[in-house]
C-alpha cells in the first residue's frame, strides 16, 4: 500500500459520541452502525466456531479408538456434515464479513457501509440459518449426513434434516450475497477523496475481489440446492439418475461454487496478513501492485479448476490434464504473495507481538497446506488419496492454519482499535504457541493416516491407524482448550482491563483506521478525510 | 452520505442484484436443458 496520510481528520470525535447512538437492545437489534454490526458478526462467528468445534471434538472422541465407542455411524455422519457446514457458512465466512464491516469503512475513510439497513438484515439472517442447522439434529432422522458437499443421490434420499440444511444454505447464502453487494458498493462509491483504488489497504482489495467471487458463485450454490429441493419434493429429475437426471451434474455445479469458495475463505486472510506483516516489519508492503494483481489472478483461476475435485468421478484424460495444469497455475500468484511477505520482512525491524506471530505462523503453515494442494492437484496421486485423511489434512492446513490463524492475527491487531484497550500480550503469545503446536499435533498425523489409506468420514478403522488417530484426538482437545484462552484475552480487553490503547498502538502501522481514537468512536469520518 | 452518493449506491446495488438473479436463473435453466 502506498503510504496514506489524512489531510483532514475530524479531531476528537467527542461530539460524535453522544448523538444518534441508540441504547439497550435496540442498539443491537436495529443496528445500522458498521462497527456494531461488525461486532455482532464477530461474536456470532465465534459462537459458531465453538459449535462446529464441539462437533469436531465429538468426532475425535469417537475416533480415539477403533470400534464404536459413543456414537452410531448415522450420528457420526451427521456430526461430520454439520461440522463442515457450520464452520464454513457459520464461522469462517461471517468472521471475515465482521472484519470487513469493522475495518473497510475505517480504512477507506467512509462514514459507514453503503447500505446500512441491508447490512442489519444480512446479519440477522445468520442466526436464522444457525438455528436451522442446529434444529435439524432434532427432526426425524436427524441432521443431514450427506457431507458438506450434499452430493446427489445421497442428499435426495435424506430425511427432513436435508431440507433444513438446504434452507439454511439459502439463507446464509442470501446473507453473504447482500454482504458482498454492500462491500463492493462501499468500496467503489464511498472512498474518501484522494483514496484511489491503488492506495487502498490490501485488506480492502482482497475483500473487493472476494465480494465479486461471492456475487458470481453464491447464486450457483443457491441454484444447485434449489434443484436438490425440487428433485426431493416437486418431481423434477435434475440429479436423480433413476428418473433420467445426472448426479455428476450436481458435482460440476457444486464445485463451480465450491472451489471459488475456498478462495472466498482465504483471500481476506491474505489481506489481514498483508496489513500485519508491514506493521511489525516496519517497512511498506513489498510489491503492493503485484499483490493486487496476484489476488485477482487467483480469483480468476479459481473459476477454471473446479473439476480437480472430481478426478475420482471419472473424466477424459485431456480433462484430467487440463484441470491438473490449471490447478498448478494457482501456485504462481500464491507464490508471489508468499515471496512478497517474506521480502517485506527481509531486513525489516521485526518485532514479534502476537499478531505478527500469527501472521508468520500463517505464512509457514498455510504454505505447507499449499504444497499438499499441489500434490493432490496431480490427478494420479489424487485418485490414490481421494477421500482419505490426506485431503482432510490438506484442507485443514489451508482453512485452520490459513483462515483461522489470519482471523486470530487480525483480531489481536485491531483489538486495541475495537476496545480501546491493549490485550494481554503474554497470554496472547501463550495462545499463539498453544494453538500452533496443538494444530500441528492434530492435523500433521492425518497426512500419514491418509497416505496409509485411512478413508475420511469413517466412524471406525483398522487397528493399525490407532496411534495416529490418538495423537490427533489429543491435539484436537488441546487445540479446543487453547481457544478458551483466546476468549479470555478478548473478553478481558472488552471489559476494559488492560492498558489504554493509543490511536496508533503499533509503531509501524499505516492507514486511516489509526488516525481515529481508540476505541473507534461510534461515528467516524462524518466529514471525509482527504487522502494525500 | 451525499444524495449523489446515495443515488450511485442504489444504481450499483441494483446492477449487482440483477447479476445475482441472472446467474441463479442461468444455472437453473442450464440444469433444465441438460435434464432433457
Amino acid at each position: 500500500m502506498s503510504s496514506v496520510t489524512a489531510d483532514h481528520v475530524p479531531a476528537s470525535h467527542g461530539h460524535d459520541d453522544h448523538h444518534e447512538m441508540p441504547r439497550g437492545w435496540r442498539r443491537w437489534l436495529f443496528a445500522t452502525n458498521h462497527k456494531d454490526i461488525g461486532t455482532m458478526y464477530l461474536i456470532f462467528s465465534f459462537l459458531m466456531l465453538l459449535e462446529g468445534g464441539t462437533l469436531a471434538l465429538l468426532l475425535r472422541t469417537e475416533l480415539f479408538e477403533p470400534g464404536l465407542q459413543f456414537f452410531q455411524p448415522e450420528l457420526f455422519n451427521q456430526f461430520t456434515t454439520m461440522h463442515g457446514l457450520i464452520m464454513i457458512f457459520g464461522a469462517i465466512m461471517p468472521a471475515f464479513v465482521g472484519f470487513a464491516n469493522w475495518m473497510i469503512p475505517l480504512q477507506i475513510g467512509a462514514s459507514d457501509m453503503a447500505f446500512a439497513r441491508m447490512n442489519n438484515f444480512s446479519f440477522w439472517l445468520l442466526p436464522v440459518g444457525a438455528i436451522l442447522f442446529t434444529a435439524s439434529f432434532f427432526v426425524p432422522g436427524g441432521a443431514t449426513a450427506s457431507g458438506w458437499t450434499m452430493y446427489a443421490p445421497l442428499s435426495l434420499q435424506m430425511g427432513p434434516g436435508m431440507d433444513f440444511a438446504i434452507f439454511a444454505v439459502h439463507i446464509l447464502g442470501a446473507s453473504s450475497i447482500m454482504g458482498a453487494i454492500n462491500i463492493i458498493v462501499t468500496i467503489l462509491n464511498m472512498r474518501a477523496p484522494g483514496m484511489t483504488l491503488m492506495k487502498m489497504p490490501l485488506f480492502c482489495w482482497t475483500w473487493l475481489i472476494t465480494a465479486y467471487l461471492l456475487i458470481a458463485v453464491m447464486p450457483v450454490l443457491a441454484a444447485a440446492v434449489t434443484m436438490l429441493l425440487t428433485d426431493r419434493h416437486f418431481g423434477t429429475a435434475f440429479f436423480n439418475a433413476a428418473a433420467g437426471g445426472d448426479p455428476v451434474l450436481y458435482q460440476h455445479v457444486f464445485w463451480f461454487f465450491g472451489h471459488p469458495e475456498v478462495y472466498i475463505m482465504i483471500l481476506p486472510a491474505f489481506g489481514i496478513v498483508s496489513a500485519i506483516v508491514p506493521a511489525f516489519a516496519r517497512k511498506p508492503l513489498f510489491g503492493y501492485a503485484s499483490m493486487v494483481y496476484a489476488t485477482a489472478a487467483i480469483a480468476i483461476l479459481s473459476f477454471l479448476v473446479w473439476a480437480h475435485h472430481m478426478f475420482a468421478t471419472g473424466m477424459p484424460v485431456t480433462g484430467q490434464l487440463y484441470f491438473m495444469y490449471a490447478t498448478m497455475l494457482i501456485s504462481i500468484p500464491t507464490g508471489v504473495k508468499i515471496f512478497n511477505w517474506v521480502a517485506t520482512m527481509w531486513r525489516g525491524s521485526l518485532t514479534f507481538e502476537t499478531p505478527m506471530l500469527f501472521a508468520i505462523g500463517f505464512i509457514f503453515v498455510f504454505t505447507l497446506g499449499g504444497f499438499t494442494g499441489l500434490i493432490v492437484a496431480v490427478a494420479p496421486i489424487d485418485i490414490a488419496v481421494h477421500d482419505t485423511y490426506y485431503v482432510v489434512a490438506h484442507f485443514h492446513y489451508v482453512l485452520v492454519a490459513g483462515s483461522l490463524f489470519a482471523l486470530f492475527g487480525g483480531a489481536y491487531y485491531w483489538l486495541p482499535k475495537w476496545t480501546g484497550r491493549m490485550y494481554d500480550e503474554r497470554l496472547g503469545k501463550w495462545h499463539f504457541w498453544s494453538t500452533m503446536i496443538s494444530f500441528n499435533v492434530t492435523f500433521f498425523p492425518m497426512h500419514f493416516l491418509g497416505l496409509a489409506g485411512m478413508p475420511r468420514r469413517y466412524v471406525d478403522y483398522a487397528a493399525q491407524f490407532t496411534d495416529f488417530h490418538q495423537i490427533a484426538t489429543i491435539g484436537a482437545f488441546w487445540f479446543g482448550l487453547s481457544q478458551i484462552l483466546f476468549m479470555y484475552v478478548v473478553l478481558k480487553a472488552y471489559a476494559g482491563r488492560g492498558e489504554p490503547a493509543a490511536a496508533k498502538p503499533w509503531e509501524g502501522a499505516e492507514g486511516l483506521e489509526w488516525t481515529v481514537p481508540s476505541p473507534a468512536p461510534f461515528h467516524t469520518f462524518v466529514t471525509p478525510p482527504v487522502v494525500k | 452520505m451525499t444524495p449523489e452518493q446515495r443515488r450511485r449506491n442504489r444504481i450499483a446495488g441494483i446492477i449487482l442484484a440483477i447479476i445475482v438473479i441472472a446467474i441463479f436463473a442461468w444455472t437453473f435453466v442450464r440444469g433444465s436443458a441438460l435434464m432433457n
